[in-house]
């Protein structure tokens, strides 16, 4: 018998509703439907898979296949049109765009973060600088957010992230923009997170990183699985489909 | 894979929370409802030079200006005595009511960094802005008390009401920051509209001269009752009650408080209604 399963995905559909123009939007309402500067994009399509406690997924397709609007839908922070997402716990979500507070130091950054995932201020004194120390950044935690280089917001974020242990991991590009040292370090507590049980799903466009990290890969094109397996497979599938 | 699995103990990541556990939920986070709003008000005026001085500079050159136009210029203080302190009282009061609910309609905008890279309650930001307004309405407080007995007026046991009506007061300004955020979400333009409502309003609700005695013999008729009706007026009229001991009307007292719980009841709710959609796109 297999580990018991930690995220279910059945029939998910995403979509988005575009507003090209915000006053062309504004008139839209007041005139009913006149007009144009309103799209609708399905990124999602109708997405089915499971997931594994301590398994690890990688996430691969082209750009704008669906990979990023999957793991916010995953993470609660996008709503499905249809379809539905069940989790054994609540999935946390590392994504490399994301800026916390932009003008505060990046101390001030982790503080808040941990925060906002639900640590007590007491509990965030007494571990930040442990989690300082993991983001390697030293110095450069004096400096306000906007002054960093995508990479080191990234350490910062997975850092943050990763400081509560989440049984459900979600990254999104974030390995990729890190540097070669912090790589491994990101990697040996991935590895310690899915030996706790934890699982993990990873978009990444470097297979060099899901063939380290991942068990099983779904290649996802145009909000629709194409395919699901053995990491060797599925790359070695996608590459043929993009060259 | 195997699909015939136990998913029993699986739960929806949209489900959404009871009245209660989203309370609950807010609860916990009261650290970071608290944390993020001193960060603004440390990084509010990092790039000028006189810094953090500017909490209190910028209120007190606008007393500065009303007191010249309405006091020295127009004369409009109509005997009021204390016109220096009953000015300051209004102004005061006035701004934590007009930061708090522009401040609540960005409050979303502003943090789009934050609510696409973590999942908490949304409510939490606009509840954060005011929270930073009532800490700086604090200082102006102190600032107010100093100046109450320096003028020789003395500090009424009246005051001891005072945490009473800036929980009411409170309660009116987050009602209306909630509205106001849930409504800029939709529509943007609302930012550009709100301070010029905010702008009438200071002119109706007896800030920089008293209206009352304006509505007494200037005005009449539904005009009178619909300016009477303004919550403001009558909030201020409190605080002016606690420092000055000027006259305040039971029942209308009431009504504001009334009005106020209501819409912090509704802000509330109709923030929430639509807290699924915030950050979207």
């Amino acid at each position: 018998m297999s580990n018991p399963i930690s995220l279910l995905v059945r029939d998910l559909h995403v979509d988005y509703e575009i507003f090209e123009d915000r006053r062309a939007a504004l008139r839209d309402r007041i005139v009913r439907h006149q007009g144009t500067g309103r799209s609708v994009v399905h990124a999602i399509r109708g997405l089915s898979f499971d997931v594994a406690e301590g398994q690890a997924i990688g996430i691969i397709g082209s750009n704008g296949s669906g990979k990023s609007t999957l793991l916010a839908a995953v993470a609660g922070l996008l709503p499905p049109t249809s379809g539905e997402i069940l989790v054994s716990e609540e999935p946390k979500l590392l994504g490399v765009g994301a800026m916390l507070l932009p003008a505060a130091t990046g101390w001030r950054n982790i503080s808040i973060g941990c925060l906002a995932l639900g640590m007590t201020a007491d509990e965030v004194d007494a571990r930040i600088h442990e989690i300082a120390h993991f983001t390697g950044l030293g110095e450069a935690l004096d400096r306000p957010l906007r002054t960093y280089s995508s990479g080191m917001k990234a350490r910062l974020h997975f850092a943050v992230s990763t400081s509560v242990r989440p049984r459900i991991l979600l990254i999104d590009e974030a390995l990729a923009v890190g540097d070669q040292k912090f790589h491994k370090k990101a990697s040996a507590r991935i590895e310690e997170l899915l030996a706790g049980a934890g699982t993990l799903l990873l978009v990444s466009h470097s297979m060099r990183s899901i063939e380290q990290n991942c068990e099983r890969v779904l290649w996802i094109e145009q909000g629709r699985l194409r395919s699901d397996g053995k990491p060797a497979a599925v790359i070695e599938e996608y590459e043929r489909f993009a060259s | 894979m195997d699909t015939a699995e136990d998913t029993s103990n699986l739960i929806s990541v949209n489900a959404s929370l009871s009245t209660r556990d989203y309370l609950i939920e807010m609860w916990n986070r009261r650290d970071f409802a608290i944390s993020v709003p001193l960060e603004q008000l440390r990084s509010a005026h990092k790039t000028t030079l006189l810094g953090n001085l500017w909490h209190l500079g910028n209120p007190l050159l606008t007393i500065a200006v009303f007191y010249f136009v309405f006091g020295t210029l127009l004369k409009s203080d109509r005997g009021i005595d204390n016109y220096l302190l009953w000015l300051t009282i209004g102004v005061f009061t006035f701004r934590l009511s007009s930061s708090a609910v522009l401040g609540g309609a960005t409050s979303i905008s502003a943090n789009k960094g934050l609510i696409r890279a973590i999942k908490f309650p949304r409510a939490l930001l606009p509840i954060s802005v005011v929270t930073s307004h009532v800490m700086t309405f604090g200082i102006e407080l102190s600032l107010l008390a100093a100046f109450t007995l320096t003028s020789g007026v003395g500090l009424s046991r009246r005051l001891l009401l005072l945490p009473a009506i800036i929980v009411l007061h409170t309660a009116f300004n987050l009602g209306g920051a909630l509205i106001a955020a849930r409504l800029n979400e939709a529509f943007r333009d609302i930012q550009q509209i709100i301070p010029f409502v905010f702008r009438l309003l200071q002119y109706v609700s007896g800030v920089m001269f008293p209206i009352q005695s304006f509505l007494g013999d200037g005005i009449h008729g539904p005009a009178a009752r619909v300016l009477s009706l303004n919550p403001i007026l009558r909030i201020i009229d409190l605080y002016r009650w606690a420092f000055l001991g000027t006259a305040v009307d039971v029942g209308e007292t009431l009504r504001v408080a009334g009005i106020s719980l209501a819409l912090l009841w509704f802000g509330f709710r109709y923030f929430r209604a639509a807290e699924w959609r915030y950050g979207r796109a």
